[in-house]
């Protein structure tokens, strides 16, 4: 099996038909004076403060900064996992502080696909089932679809393990076909070789990066500098605040639609 | 696996999670099987206890009045009044003197009648109801003839010997009596029935009916009930009843929080796959629907354990303490469902407020 090689813009598949949103130079995630406080027995604690900066479609950013810093904060609002204590968060241009937790979730399903650092897959489900899962929860569930999903991240000849019967690389890749199985605009990975040995690593980061030529946003939090090397842009936190976010790095060129 | 189902993934993770599973569904069916076994023994209780204070004898004694026999058709009114399940018995009662010059009373009836009636009563063997001279001699008036097996015994003048079937003992007034059969004793002594005891099946109300229907069929005579026998029956069946409710409740509140336990513990265990799905845009109905569905599942499964475990055993206990066998009362099936139902239900609030208060970032973060 060839892995990593296999979501090469070249390549046919349903993956890389982009929505028109998602089309480079529009601002896929636009955050304005955003601050994230929480309320706690030392009272209350600014874990992001007045964050503001755009995220342009195709673009892949890296969310670099020390523990504690607000990354962890910043994914989960990105993610509409959560909801600013003040300012305007716009993802696909649509502001989500003011949705309902059920249209959050609705959102969530359709616009972000999560990669995490421990895999979070269902231990009953096998492979191809937790790919599924993410597709039930969308919409319906298609299984020839979850396959292929599984075949482009080099795990045609795993789809029916359970994920204990599956390698720490196997699980990640796992999760990014879940993450991508629903064609999801932003790609959302929080320390996604964080548990890697060296070799799944160098998997991963190609999976990443063929996905990014495909004209995927991906926003990558990471620790580690050769990871957030591969990104185009880094944006670096500081006690909740973002302080450098330098444009730079090629824009990727999408592939026209079929 | 061709679909990924809901019922799919419930019994995916309940089978993946079955130590836990196992232990949620014991809880569900003893609390099921509790609840079966106690409501079905209530079923039967009344009929039970009912059968049981039969042996105790009469509940309502009918007396002529003073100085006069009772009227001709009285035992036949008393039948009519009393309803067919009631067990009667006929008494006339004299002061006869025996064979050592000491008065006794001696009693007439009807023995077959009598058997019936006070089937408590301690007989060696009781008197063939063919035979006119059998006597039942009580443990303390044997004392009192020289001849214990040839009862030598004068009234007015008059004797009479008869042959003792064995010393009746009953720890009451009846130890000191002589019984014989009631028209030996009619045409010896002259002396016609005063005293009609009865028993009529079933609690104080019924007692109550029977006992107003037998005053209104026999007007002169008085009718009353043997006050400690009826509200002692309504008393114990009462405390029974009051009993067997603590029980179940006692029990299903026990239950209650060992299927909280669990339920919670599987939640928590699990906090990490519904932030998952959670993520994934699942709703927060959809999560709680599978969570719940499950913890319904349980519950259902241990009903229908639980009904079958429940009834073997009220039928062994209803066996084992009244003799006779309980069948399973289908009936009580839908009391059964609604006890495990509202266990689940309070044993999944603690869980459900976990859910709600689900934080998927911060889990699936690993904090």
């Amino acid at each position: 099996m060839n892995e990593g090689h296999l979501l090469h813009s070249n390549e046919p598949g349903p993956a890389v038909d982009l929505p028109e949103i998602t089309r480079p130079g529009c601002a896929v995630i636009s955050l304005n004076h955003v601050t994230r406080e929480y309320s706690g027995h030392a009272g209350v604690v600014r874990a992001l403060d007045s964050a503001s900066f755009s995220i342009v479609a195709g673009e892949w950013v890296a969310i670099t900064g020390p523990s504690g810093s607000g990354k962890s904060t910043l994914v989960n609002l990105i993610g509409c996992l959560d909801r600013p204590t003040s300012g305007e968060l716009k993802i696909d241009n649509v502001d989500v502080t003011t949705m309902s937790a059920v249209e959050m979730d609705r959102f969530r399903a359709d616009k972000i696909g999560f990669i995490f650092q421990q895999f979070h897959l269902i231990p009953y489900l096998t492979a191809v089932e937790n790919v599924m899962l993410a597709q039930y929860f969308h919409s319906m569930t298609d299984e020839a679809e979850a396959r292929r999903a599984l075949e482009r991240v080099g795990l045609g000849h795993r789809t029916d393990h359970l994920p204990s019967e599956l390698s720490g690389g196997e699980q990640q890749r796992v999760c990014i076909a879940r993450a991508l199985i629903n064609d999801p605009p932003i790609l959302l990975a929080d320390e996604p070789t964080g548990n890697l040995d060296a070799a799944n690593q160098e998997i991963v980061a190609e999976l990443l990066e063929d996905l990014h030529r495909n004209g995927h946003t991906i926003v990558m939090v990471t620790h580690d500098p050769e990871m957030a090397s591969l990104a185009q842009r880094k944006i670096a936190l500081s006690h909740g605040k973002v302080f450098c976010h330098p444009v730079g790095g090629p824009m990727v060129t999408l592939r026209s639609k079929p | 696996m061709p679909h990924l189902s809901f019922t799919g993934m419930l019994r995916r993770s309940l089978v993946h999670r079955r130590a836990r599973s196992l232990s949620a569904l014991v809880a569900m069916t003893v609390s099921a099987a509790i609840a079966t076994a106690l409501l079905t023994l209530y079923a039967d209780l009344n009929t039970k206890l009912h059968k049981e204070f039969r042996s105790f004898g009469a509940n309502v004694v009918i007396t002529a009045p003073a100085s006069k026999p009772l009227p001709p058709d009285a035992l036949l009114r008393v039948h009519q009044a009393a309803g067919k399940d009631a067990l009667i018995a006929e008494f006339g009662y004299a002061v006869a003197t025996t064979d050592r010059g000491t008065s006794v009373v001696v009693a007439g009836t009807d023995f077959a009648a009598v058997r019936k009636l006070d089937s408590w009563w301690q007989v060696p063997s009781w008197p063939n109801p063919d035979d006119a001279n059998a006597a039942l001699p009580g443990q303390r008036a044997a004392n009192f003839i020289s001849d214990k097996t040839n009862l030598k015994l004068t009234f007015s003048g008059h004797p009479i010997t008869l042959h003792s079937a064995g010393e009746l003992r009953t720890g009451g007034d009846e130890d000191s009596r002589i019984y014989l059969p009631l028209d030996t004793f009619t045409q010896w002594t002259g002396v016609q029935p005063s005293v009609i005891e009865v028993q009529i099946p079933g609690g104080a109300n019924t007692v109550e009916a029977a006992i107003a229907r037998l005053r209104t069929a026999l007007p002169e005579i008085q009718v009353q009930p043997v006050r400690e026998l009826v509200e002692g029956e309504s008393r114990i069946v009462d405390r029974t009843h009051a009993l067997m409710y603590g029980a179940v409740l006692l029990i299903a509140l026990t239950v209650a929080v060992s299927v909280l336990a669990t339920l919670s513990a599987s939640v928590l265990e699990r906090r990490r796959d519904f932030a998952l799905m959670k993520a994934l845009g699942g709703s927060q109905t959809q999560l709680m629907a599978l969570f719940l569905l499950e913890a319904l599942a349980l519950a259902l499964a241990g009903v229908v354990l639980g009904f079958i475990i429940g009834s073997a055993a009220a039928w062994v206990i209803s066996e084992t303490n009244f003799h006779t066998a309980t069948l399973p009362h289908p009936s009580v099936l839908p009391l059964v469902v609604l006890l495990n139902i509202v266990i689940a239900a309070i044993a999944a609030l603690f869980p459900v407020r976990v859910l709600r208060g689900l934080q998927p970032a911060a889990l699936l973060k690993g904090e």
